[in-house]
Parts: C-alpha cells; sequence; structure tokens
C-alpha cells in the first residue's frame, strides 16, 4: 500500500504535521464554542513554534534525519523529477515576492497596535484637587457592609444613566456604540479586565479615562471620558461595587505585609 | 577548517538575526519622559501655540467635550456665524477682551456659561499649571484670532512657594481676596451649593445658611465638612473637600464666615 | 512635584557628556552590557572549575582535573578583558553621566574602594591557582590549591554583591531616601541592603552557573568541530555534554529565583512591577518565553541525538517524541499572550484584544503549568538519558521503576490541578498556587534522583558511551544555547534597568539627559544583538589565544599513550 509507506516516511509526516497544524490553528480553533478567530500573529507564531518541533522531530536521530532529506536530496537532482524542481524554483521566488509585497503594500487598515490594556497607574493621583493614593487603596463603601445593597443600587442607576451606551446591558463591553469605537469598551465579564484588577485600579480608569492613560496605554483614542469631571468620588465607588456584584468577579485583593498593603500580583500580562 | 568556522558563525548571526528579527516586528512602543512644560521668559507665540495644541488634544482632555457632540460648544469650527474660538472670544461678555474672557473661562468656567449648555466644566486652573493654562489661551487665541499672549502673563516659576499646588499661587483663592462672592466662585461652591438662585442641588442651599447655623458652627463647617451632616443630606456625606481650610488664608476665611452668617 | 523641577532646574550644563555618533546612552549601554558578560563568565566559569577539580579530587578522575584546568586557563584571558570593560564602564559613566556618577560615588564611595581591593586579591588568587595547578598536583597540596579555588569563588562573589548594590540601589533605593536627600548623609549599610539586593544576588548567582555552562559547551564544540583526531573530539564531546548539563541544571532553578525577584519589584512598588509585567513591557516576557522554550528544545534536543552514541538507548528513543510533544505544547501555551497583536478587524472579531478561548492561556496559571511540566519533561530526557546504558540488576528495580512513574504522574498532577483551579479562585490565592506547583516539580526531581541513584547501583552496563560519536547539529545546537543564553541575558539586563525609565535613581534622581526616554523592544533587541556580537567576537578571541597557548606547550604523546582516559 503506497500510503502507508507515505505516511511512514519523515519528510511526509513533517508535511502532515504542518498541514494538520495549520488547519486545526486557523480554522479548528475558531470553530470552537465561544471562541472567535486567532489573529494573524499568533498564528504566525504557533506555526514557528510547530516548524521547530517538527524540525527537531525529524533530525533527531541519523536515519529519520538521512530519511528526511532523502526527498529533498532527490528532488534537486534526479533527472525524472526536473518538473518538480522547476515548479519549486519558480514559486520559491514568487512566494518570497509575494510575502514581501504583502509587508511593504499601503493598505488602508490602521496597522495593528500593540495597546497594553492594563498600563501601569501611577502611585497616586489628584481627583478634583484631592491627592489619592492608589496604593493600598481600599473601596471606601465596603466599609460599611450593611448599605452595600443601597450602593450597588446606586451604581446600577449611575451605570445606566452613564456608561450603559458603550458597555452594554450585559456589562460585555457591546452597547449601542461599541461597534464605533477603537480600542472596544472594556467587556467586564470577561476575567481578563476587572477580574484582574484593584478596585483602586479601576477607580483610576474611571476617574481619568482616555485622556488619563499613559503612553503605554496607547493608541488612546480611547473613548473613555474622564469621569472625574462628570461623577462624585462616591459615585464612581459605587458603580465599581455594582461592577463587581453584577459580574460576579471579586476584587483583587491587596497583600499584607507587615501592616502594609501591597500588590503581590505577578502575571505574564 | 573554515568551512566550519563559516558555519558557526552562520548559526551565530542567524540566531540573533532571528531574535532581532522577532523583537522588530511587533508594534514598537518607547516609554517617553512626561513633559513638565517649561516655557522661558523669551518664548514666542509659535511655541506657545504649538504647547497649547498638544494640551488640547492631549492631558487638558478638552476634547472629551469640545471635540464632536453636543455637551460642550466646539471651539475650533464655527459656532452660529460667529467664528472659531478665537474670532468669537472677545464678543462674549461685555467688557472683557479674548485673553481675559478666555482665562475666565479655564480659572472659572461657571462665571459665564453660553447659552444653551449646562455648567458642567471643570475649573482647569486646578488641573494644569499657569504656563499649560497661558499655552491653552494661545491656542485657543490662534483659532480664528490674534496671539495676544507673551512671556510676562506667564507667572515666573521663582514665584512658587515650595509645596503650593501649581494652580494656586501664594496658596489663597482669587489672589487672597477678602471678597466673598470673589472667593465662592474661586473656590467652586456653587458647584453644589445653592445661592441666590444659582448653583447645584447636590448640598443644601446656602441662601439662607445664617438662619439655621452660627458663624461658629459655619466656621467649623468649612474647615472640618464631616463635624455635622444637614438633614435630608446624610447620603451626600464626604462629599464637600475636606481641604477649603488649607487653601484660603484667615482673613479668607473669616470674610466668607461673616458673609455666610449674615444670610438670614 | 516641585523638587523635581528644582532639580531640572538645577541641571545645568555638566550633568552629562555627550558621545558621537552612536550617544552616550548607547555608549554606556555597550560598556555596561559587555563587561557583565565578560564578569558572568569568571565569576560561572569557576564555580565549576572549583566543582570539576573536586569530582576530579574525590573520584580519582584524571579527564576532570584537565577539563578544570582548560576552564582556568579561558578564565586568565577573560579576567583582563572583564577589567578592561570594567574600566571603560567607569571611564564611561564619569565623563557621560557625571553628575549621576558623582552621586553614586557619594553614596557609595567606601564600598567601591573595597571593591577594587578585592578585585587586586581576586586576580592574584587566580594567578597561584592556574600557575600553582601542576606544581601543586598531588597530596596536600592538592587540597591547599583547591582551598585556592574557593578563595577565588568567595573573592568573586563578594566583588558581585558589592556591584549588585549599587545597580540594586539605582532600582529600588530605600523608601526614606528622597529627591532631596543629601547623598552623603545616607548610611552605606541601609543603602546597600535595599529591597531587591538579595533577590538579584542570588538569581545572577545562579545565572552566571547556567552562562559559564554555556559558555563551556559552545567552546567544546568549537573545539570538537575544528578536532582532528578521534581523542581530541571524544574529549570535546565529553566536555561539551558537561557544560550543557551544568547549564541546563542550573537553569531549571533559575525561574524560581526570577520569581522571587519579581515579587520582590511588585512589593517595592506596584507601578514598577506592572510597567514590567503588564504596562510598557509585556510584550519582552512574550519573547522572554521564545527563548526559554528555544533554550528547553535545543537542550533536549542535544540529549537525544546524544542517544545516538549510547548503546541500548535505541529502547527509549519511541519515547523521545512524546516529550517533544510536551515540550512544544508547553512553548505553545508559554508564547501565548495575553494582550495580543491584532488589527482592527480581528479586534472587533475578538471583541478586544483578549481571545476569547486562547485568551485564557495567556494568564500566570496558563503560563505556570506549562513551564513546570516542560521542566518535568526536561528532566525526564535527562533521566531516559542516563539509564541509556544501564539495566539495573537490584531486586526492586521493576517497583523502582514504577515508583518513579507515579512521582512523575503525581507531580504532573498536582502541576495540572493547580494550574486549573487557579482559574477559579482569588488572585491572592493563585499566587500562592505557584508554590505547590514548583514545590512538586522540585520534589518530584529530588526523590526520583534518590531512586535512580540507589537502583543504578551495579547496573549491567550494555556497553560504554561513544564519546565523539555525534554529528555536527548537536554541535550547532550548542551554539544556539550559548547564543539565546547570552541573548537572554541582555534581554533580561535591558528589563531591569529598563523599569525605572526616566529615573537614575528611582523617585529619587531624575534622566534629564537627551536618552532620557526608555526605547522600544526593536531598538532595544538591536542594541542587545550588537552586545552579543562584540562578546563573542571577543571570547572568540579568547578562545583563539588558549588554543595558541596550548599548541606551544603541547608535547605530542608517542604512539599508543592516548590522552588521559575516558
Amino acid at each position: 500500500m503506497n500510503f502507508a509507506r507515505y505516511a511512514r516516511h519523515p519528510f511526509w509526516q513533517a508535511v502532515a504535521i504542518l498541514v494538520l497544524a495549520f488547519v486545526v490553528i486557523e480554522w479548528g480553533i475558531p470553530a470552537l464554542p465561544g471562541s472567535a478567530i486567532v489573529p494573524a500573529s499568533v498564528v504566525l507564531q504557533y506555526m514557528a513554534t510547530v516548524l521547530v518541533g517538527v524540525l527537531i522531530y525529524v533530525s533527531d536521530s541519523e536515519e529519520r534525519w538521512a530519511l528526511f532529506k532523502a526527498p529533498l536530496h532527490a528532488a534537486l537532482v534526479e533527472p525524472r523529477l526536473k518538473p518538480v524542481r522547476v515548479t519549486g524554483l519558480v514559486l520559491l521566488p514568487l512566494l518570497v515576492g509575494a510575502v514581501t509585497l504583502g509587508q511593504v503594500r499601503a493598505t488602508v487598515q490602521a496597522p495593528p497596535s500593540l495597546r497594553s490594556i492594563h498600563p501601569a497607574p501611577p502611585p497616586e493621583i489628584t481627583f478634583r484637587g484631592k491627592t489619592m493614593t492608589l496604593t493600598g487603596l481600599e473601596n471606601p463603601l465596603r466599609a460599611r457592609p450593611d448599605s452595600l445593597p443601597a450602593f450597588v443600587a446606586e451604581g446600577r442607576r449611575i451605570y445606566y444613566q452613564n456608561c450603559l451606551p458603550c458597555h452594554g446591558d450585559h456589562l460585555d463591553g457591546q452597547g449601542h456604540y461599541a461597534a464605533g469605537f477603537n480600542p472596544l469598551p472594556a467587556n467586564f465579564q470577561d476575567n481578563g479586565t476587572i477580574a484582574q484588577l484593584t478596585e483602586s485600579f479601576v477607580f483610576w480608569r474611571i476617574a481619568k479615562g482616555g485622556p488619563g492613560l499613559p503612553r503605554e496605554g496607547t493608541p488612546w483614542n480611547s473613548a473613555m471620558p474622564r469621569w472625574e469631571d462628570f461623577l462624585t468620588e462616591r459615585e464612581i465607588w459605587s458603580v465599581i461595587t455594582f461592577l463587581y456584584d453584577q459580574t460576579g468577579w471579586k476584587p483583587r485583593t491587596w497583600e499584607k505585609t507587615g501592616g502594609e498593603m501591597r500588590d503581590a500580583g505577578g502575571g505574564h500580562d | 577548517m573554515w568551512a566550519t568556522n563559516l558555519k558557526i558563525v552562520g548559526v551565530v548571526l542567524g540566531t540573533l538575526a532571528l531574535y532581532t528579527l522577532i523583537a522588530n516586528k511587533i508594534p514598537q512602543l518607547q516609554s517617553e519622559v512626561p513633559q513638565a512644560l517649561t516655557l522661558g521668559a523669551n518664548v514666542t507665540p509659535e511655541q506657545l501655540v504649538a504647547a497649547g495644541e498638544k494640551l488640547f488634544n492631549g492631558a487638558g482632555g478638552c476634547t472629551t467635550c469640545h471635540g464632536l457632540g453636543t455637551r460642550a460648544p466646539n471651539l475650533l469650527t464655527d459656532e452660529k456665524g460667529t467664528g472659531p474660538i478665537g474670532a468669537r472670544c472677545g464678543k462674549r461678555e461685555p467688557g472683557k477682551a479674548c485673553k481675559q474672557y478666555l482665562f475666565e473661562s479655564l480659572d472659572n468656567p461657571t462665571a459665564y456659561v453660553v447659552a444653551g449648555y449646562q455648567p458642567i466644566m471643570p475649573v482647569m486652573t486646578k488641573q494644569l499649571s499657569p504656563p499649560q493654562i497661558w499655552a491653552l489661551i494661545a491656542f485657543l487665541e490662534s483659532q480664528g484670532g490674534t496671539v495676544d499672549v507673551t512671556a510676562s502673563d506667564i507667572p515666573q516659576q521663582s514665584q512658587l512657594t515650595p509645596g503650593a499646588s501649581p494652580g494656586n499661587p501664594g496658596g489663597s483663592f482669587a489672589g487672597g481676596s477678602t471678597d466673598p462672592m470673589a472667593i465662592i466662585n474661586a473656590a467652586g461652591c456653587l458647584g453644589c451649593h445653592k445661592l441666590n438662585g444659582a448653583g447645584g442641588l447636590i448640598a443644601p442651599d446656602l441662601t439662607h445658611v445664617g438662619a439655621r447655623r452660627s458663624a461658629e458652627s459655619i466656621r467649623r463647617k468649612i474647615l472640618d465638612p464631616a463635624s455635622s451632616i444637614a438633614k435630608g443630606y446624610e447620603k451626600m456625606a464626604g462629599i464637600m473637600p475636606k481641604t477649603f481650610g488649607t487653601m484660603m488664608n484667615a482673613a479668607q476665611l473669616e470674610a466668607l464666615v461673616q458673609f455666610l452668617a449674615s444670610r438670614k | 512635584m516641585t523638587p523635581l523641577l528644582l532639580q531640572a532646574a538645577a541641571d545645568t550644563s555638566r550633568a552629562y557628556g555627550e558621545f558621537p555618533i552612536i550617544g552616550a546612552r548607547a555608549a554606556v549601554w555597550i560598556a555596561a552590557e559587555v563587561h557583565l558578560m565578560f564578569a558572568a563568565f569568571v565569576l560561572g566559569v569557576p564555580l565549576f572549575a572549583v566543582v570539576t577539580e573536586a569530582i576530579g579530587i574525590f573520584g580519582k578522575d584524571q579527564r576532570y582535573d584537565r577539563l578544570s584546568k582548560e576552564f582556568t586557563r579561558l578564565l586568565l584571558v577573560a579576567y583582563s578583558a572583564t577589567a578592561i570593560w570594567g574600566a571603560v564602564l567607569t571611564f564611561f559613566l564619569a565623563t557621560l553621566y557625571p553628575r549621576f556618577f558623582a552621586y553614586l560615588t557619594a553614596v557609595f564611595g567606601p564600598s567601591m574602594w573595597l571593591y577594587v581591593c578585592l578585585f587586586f586579591v581576586e586576580s592574584f588568587t587566580l594567578y597561584l591557582y592556574y600557575y600553582g595547578w601542576d606544581r601543586w598536583q598531588t597530596g596536600r597540596a592538592k587540597w591547599g590549591h583547591w582551598t585556592l579555588g574557593i578563595l577565588l569563588n568567595v573573592w568573586g562573589t563578594i566583588v558581585m554583591l558589592i556591584a549588585n548594590a549599587w545597580l540594586t540601589y539605582m532600582m529600588s533605593p530605600p523608601r526614606d531616601i528622597t529627591p532631596t536627600t543629601d547623598p552623603a548623609s545616607i548610611k552605606l549599610w541601609h543603602a546597600i541592603a535595599n529591597a531587591t539586593w538579595m533577590p538579584i544576588n542570588v538569581h545572577r548567582l545562579i545565572a552566571n552557573v547556567v552562562f559559564g555552562g554555556a559558555i563551556v559547551g559552545a567552546y567544546a564544540s568549537y573545539r570538537f568541530l575544528a578536532a582532528k583526531t578521534d581523542e581530541e573530539r571524544a574529549h570535546y564531546d565529553w566536555m561539551g555534554y558537561v557544560g550543557n548539563f551544568i547549564a541546563i541544571s542550573a537553569l531549571i532553578v533559575l525561574p524560581f529565583a526570577g520569581y522571587w525577584l519579581g515579587r520582590e519589584i511588585y512589593q517595592y512598588d506596584q507601578s514598577m512591577g506592572i510597567t514590567m509585567m503588564g504596562g510598557f513591557m509585556s510584550w519582552l516576557w512574550v519573547i522572554q518565553a521564545f527563548l526559554i522554550a528555544v533554550l528547553f528544545l535545543a537542550g533536549n534536543y542535544y540529549l537525544w541525538i546524544g542517544m545516538g552514541r549510547i548503546p541500548g538507548a535505541e529502547r527509549f528513543r519511541p519515547y523521545t517524541k512524546w516529550l517533544l510533544i510536551v515540550l512544544v505544547l508547553g512553548a505553545l501555551v508559554w508564547g501565548t499572550p495575553h494582550t495580543m497583536i491584532a488589527d482592527s478587524q480581528e479586534l472587533a472579531a475578538m471583541g478586544g484584544s483578549h481571545h476569547p478561548l486562547l485568551g485564557a492561556l495567556g494568564v500566570m496559571s496558563a503560563k505556570n503549568t506549562a513551564v513546570n511540566l516542560m521542566i518535568l519533561t526536561t528532566f525526564l530526557s535527562f533521566l531516559l538519558y542516563r539509564r541509556a546504558n544501564k539495566r539495573p540488576v537490584v531486586p526492586w528495580a521493576r517497583t523502582g521503576t514504577l515508583l518513579q512513574g507515579a512521582m512523575f504522574a503525581l507531580a504532573a498532577a498536582v502541576v495540572l490541578f493547580f494550574g486549573i483551579r487557579g482559574y477559579f479562585v482569588d488572585a491572592i490565592v493563585r499566587i500562592g498556587f505557584s508554590v505547590y506547583q514548583v514545590g512538586a516539580v522540585l520534589s518530584c526531581i529530588l526523590f526520583v534522583t534518590i531512586i535512580d541513584v540507589l537502583m543504578a547501583r551495579g547496573a549491567q552496563s550494555l556497553g560504554v558511551i561513544q564519546w565523539g560519536k555525534m554529528p555536527a547539529r548537536s554541535q550547532y545546537a550548542l551554539f544556539v544555547l550559548a547564543v539565546t543564553f547570552t541573548w537572554l541575558m541582555g534581554l533580561m539586563g535591558f528589563a531591569r534597568s529598563g523599569i525605572r525609565q526616566h529615573w537614575h535613581v528611582w523617585q529619587v534622581m531624575q534622566d534629564t539627559s537627551p536618552y532620557a526616554a526608555t526605547p522600544a523592544l526593536g531598538y532595544a533587541s538591536r542594541m542587545i544583538s550588537l552586545c552579543v556580537l562584540i562578546f563573542l567576537s571577543l571570547v572568540a578571541f579568547v578562545f583563539w589565544v588558549g588554543g595558541l597557548a596550548e599548541k606551544s606547550t603541547y608535547v605530542p604523546p608517542s604512539k599508543g599513550e592516548g590522552h588521559v582516559g575516558h
């Protein structure tokens, strides 16, 4: 059986693995429930890793390496494979040319951007002329647990008055205006946003909005207003209480070390 | 032997090239130094305008409202035939030249609110330093008008007393004036309190405060807002800034207290 | 704010110098990085010159003694290169950043004098150690000689601790020091014992061993490729293996030291920590993950090829592809960025720059799990390699192997359990989980090794390792390892000093030079590549000179004598 012979040959195995990996990454992962397309940059990264793995596989023993090289060698020297050779020699420069063209061609699309969603907050901010130290700052409303439901209700009202158009009814960043924005409004249901943050960080982002983003949070054409101009300190804390209450996430807490409160969060974010 | 050496060099250079390429393929981001605006004594109007434009589009946060949308007038385009802000600024308030009008709208935004808009603008002199404010004014004037801001408008930094916030030269409101209404305007009291029908709703009306509180009680309330909360405003506790005591001098505080206590 | 403005005003001329063409920052960058690479080399190599000498003494194996001496010969030249680059760095700092250098000398003056003294003592210890090698070859004299080697390491380590104090002070000055503090009034010990000093010390000590091993591996592979006789090839094949073994073993514990350092940085200043891990530098860690994946893959690859020269290894060959699959999957997970690079269409489809599904692989839980499994896999590779030509004869051999298998399974299960559980708990709890994962992996390594040593007693040999029977591919893998280690060191150096951003001394002394902005990763990578290239060219020269010295004194052995055993 000819097929079985191909299936055992390292060269064709290598080709098959690469094709299979590409199919899985490009079409398999997006087809899973709740998934989405994989960005081109990540596809490239995954394929490069798989390629390295495949090369290691074919070359880690002498016999396999010799077998792997055989078809390549044959294609380069054997007279009967001249069509393959010529096709390869024509296609390869064309492929390189096409990739180069793709790289340098001007498009109407904005270039891919690297935007840090959670940039480093300043150690302290000025809120309406009042200096607030963010490090170790707790939500003051949580100090009054019995009136927490009232704060959540107040936060809900404020959210629906101010935040709804962008961040949406489900707090998932899918408000009516969301489609018009880049960057998109934050999705609070996602495990990567408020679930990863201390409440003081969320306070900073709400109070200072897009204009308050540091450079690494750019391109900061973020439409988020500086809510300190419209909401009071108490109102912002209420909204934060509401966000956590509604999504069910727990805010990241400060670590207690020697009486001081500091964050010990690590993470390749 | 040379073939081996070349191969080694090839492997080394190839590895280096790969790593360099990867690091260069991702979008590049440089961490800039936060710019403190320093304008010398011989700053040109062009420099001021350029710095102001940056502020207008950037750290000033002006475009949040003064851009597209209806929250505030668009400053860069024509409004009802009066031209952009540089052209219309001199005609807004009678008796105020363009420069004075613009400074007032940044320093005390509620003093004059254009008809049809809400008094929501924050006091920019609290957020920006004097050089930034004047750069912003220069930029706004350049929008259809003539720039007449000069270096002499900008208070020199040596006048700053250490520790004072930049928007608050001398450590007191309104240049140390003891006119109660000037203090009330500068401190932004009417953002929350109502006085003679003007002002906000989230704090008690001060029009007749003298009938409810003694001078002593008003003084204590200004210095320590948490000391007493008016009935019906318990939910708003904690909103009144605790910093007024440190923001005005004793004469100003007394003038303010006596003025309010006399409002029976 | 005001003190900073005052400081800016005080910045008249003579605070900064200028360097032609490349600029002051690039000049200091190159000088510091190349100096550091040489320093790591001359600190790492003595560490295991002493270890290999001890193996030679205790195991009565002349081969190790010869290896140790060969390392030390490389040291001599590398040592003067370190000193030269150190001097270049000092002069560059004094002329290009005079105000900052004056500040450092005001704080650290006495420690600098001590540094110079120790450097002097260290040099002469090294001379004694190398030139006395053949004189003090036997008996008590050999023990004295070995003590010299230990002393050499002690001086070297203290020198490193002192230099570390200077640079960690720049990163994490004690909190009571402000821009207005008079530098002369700062207590020396107070400045030395700052928050990140100890973590950096430990991290660098381990990293130096890794680095020394990798460079020695590259040296051996160069000599292997250039060898003319089978004996030479066998010797350098073995040397490359030892270098690689030491580098990879030390690499396995390095992430834990790095984790401690990162934690201290977070505790010292949260915004510095976020700048490092989540902010401006977050992409640096994706590149780091890629480099470390290369290290793991290349290290394992070298072992697997090496199994080709061991009789009996064919029994284990079919398993290596499963190990490879685990490593590749681990590398995929580890390299998955949390915040992805995407254009606007892709962003819209994903609903933000977090992928709804793959984004889950971008967080700490997934990455810790991946790297711990990769470490386990690498250890398993070593184990198979070790056992390749042995057949255990102890009666409980089967039970022992099953027990080892159970330990691997248990460790992997613990790692996976806490990895998955990490998604369902608070961040504060999740951070603690990594300790359990690491604990499981390290204890698995420890106990499996103990069982393995006991089981290997009197084991039947299936044939000796045929040193020298290695394809050239494997030696190039060692080169890739050395280049990657060096590059990684440059990258981590950039991360460490880059998170200070526009500060010479974090929140104490601001960088007001034209080069105050922290450059983007692309520029940094070009600088790192340049530094690596300078370093490797000089090291190649050192190796070449080392070869010259050997040739001039080398007496070809008469026929049949061969050189000391394999």
